[in-house]
This record gives structure tokens, sequence and C-alpha cells, in this order.
């Protein structure tokens, strides 16, 4: 998967700043910084995916695919913040 | 300095697109300005009698989440005087905008902060006059610096009496 774009990155800044906002998380850093973290965010996935593959069981590894691959490594992060992030994802999670 | 009208969120009309989202703060009402897009409401009144010297908005509001970071508020002024050949069905006339100076967010969120701007640019508002002012966040200026949204939660009009 390749580095997303400014319009895909715009998209991650102002659904974050939503998100943030309707949850009333305080937020310690200013739109420029922000901005700056989901670029290196971006930037790690870009340059660790592979050490994120080899790291999977030889099965998952081989038969899941990218998207699927990406989406599980969304749902472990999410779940390790807590159960209503995980429900972000999935909806309903029992 | 008089208070000549002071507004509440219910009390805001909206353009047909980016407007602040109408919504409750532990059942306070309040406008959400976001922070990436430049949003506008409007509130309309009839300028009261005796209206004299300066005029100045302030506005009160608290940040969603942000503890750091400025906001940049504007505020207009469209006035229509009786006999004014302005075709309310077609047309706006706002004044230029009224910009806040970049101010620093509390360091809590919910907070609250008053931004006074000094309505410089009036369109020439005298009593008896049909009027509405004009309150948006100024998002995409680089010095509006604040992430998340901005929750306005009264508008304070006031003039030199």
């Amino acid at each position: 998967m390749a580095l997303i774009d400014e319009t895909g990155r715009q998209r991650i800044w102002r659904g974050l700043m939503r998100f943030w906002s309707n949850q009333r998380s305080a937020l310690g850093v200013n739109k420029t910084n922000l901005r700056a973290a989901i670029d290196a965010t971006d930037q790690w996935i870009e340059d660790n995916q592979t050490s994120f593959n080899n790291a999977l069981p030889t099965n998952a590894r081989n038969n899941l695919t990218a998207a699927q691959k990406t989406i599980l490594f969304c749902a472990v992060a999410l779940a390790r913040v807590g159960l209503v992030e995980l429900k972000v994802l999935f909806g309903e999670v029992d | 300095m008089a208070t000549r009208y002071t507004f509440t969120p219910y009390n805001a009309e909206f353009p047909s697109s980016n407007f602040p989202a109408l919504t409750l703060v532990n059942r306070r009402p309040a406008l959400a300005f976001d922070a990436a897009t430049d949003e506008t409401c409007y509130f309309t009144a009839v300028a009261p009698q005796g209206l004299t010297g300066t005029l100045t908005a302030v506005i009160t509001y608290v940040m969603a989440s942000a503890t750091t970071g400025n906001v940049i508020l504007q505020a207009a002024v469209e006035a229509i005087t009786d006999g004014d050949s302005t075709d309310l069905d077609a047309a706006t006339s706002f004044d230029t905008a009224n910009s806040s100076s970049a101010t620093a967010v509390p360091g809590t969120a919910g907070q609250i902060d008053q931004i006074s701007i000094t309505l410089t640019n009036a369109d020439s508002l005298a009593a008896a006059d049909y009027f509405r002012l004009s309150i948006n966040r100024d998002a995409d200026n680089g010095s509006d610096t604040a992430s998340g949204d901005l929750y306005v939660l009264t508008v304070e009009f006031r003039d030199a009496g």
C-alpha cells in the first residue's frame, strides 16, 4: 500500500479533530502539530510494513490480503485503547 | 458600554452551507465551529433606539478538546435602513469582516473565554435598522492554530452608551 495522498491525510486530520471534539477529549497539540503527526504515522507505516508482515505467523502472512492485514493491525491497536474505540471500527463488539 | 443584545445559539440563522452545527455541551446550547473549514452563522435584530458610538461583539466560547493554540473569530454587520434598495430576496450586503486577534485558548477544554471584536466596519448601522450580525471562525487562517471544535455559547452586542 502506498503513502496516503494530501486529500486523504486532510480527511484524517479533519476526522480526528471532529472525533476528539465529540469525545471532549483534551487535545494538547495544535492543528499543525496534529497534521505533522499524521504525516509521520503514515511514513512510519510505509517504512515498517515489511517488518509487520514478517512478524505475522506464516499462514496469516501468506493468506491475508494487504487490506486485511491493515484492518487486523488497526483492530489490535484500537483494542489496546479500549472497547469504545474498537466499536468505532466494527460497530458492535461482543 | 451598554449591552444591547445577547444572542444565544438558538437565535442563530444559517447559510445553506458551511455553518456551525447546533449542539449541546453538558446540556448547554452551543454552535460548533469546525477547525478546518470556515463556518458562519447569523443573528438578526433591529438596531435599538439610542444606539451610539463604537460597537462591539463579545463572543463567549469554550473549546471542545484543544488545550493549546490560538483561535480567530470574525464578525460582520449587514445594516438595512428603511428605504434602502437592497433586494433581500437576492442579495446580502455585509460590510467588511472585523477580525479578532489570534487569541490563546484556555489551558483546559471546557473553560470559557471571551473574545471582544470591535466592529470598526459596521455598515453604518443606525437605530431602527434591520441588521444581521455574522459570526465565523477564521479556521483557514494560518494563525488559527487550535485543534478541534470551538463552541460558541453566547454573543453579546454592545455599544458605547
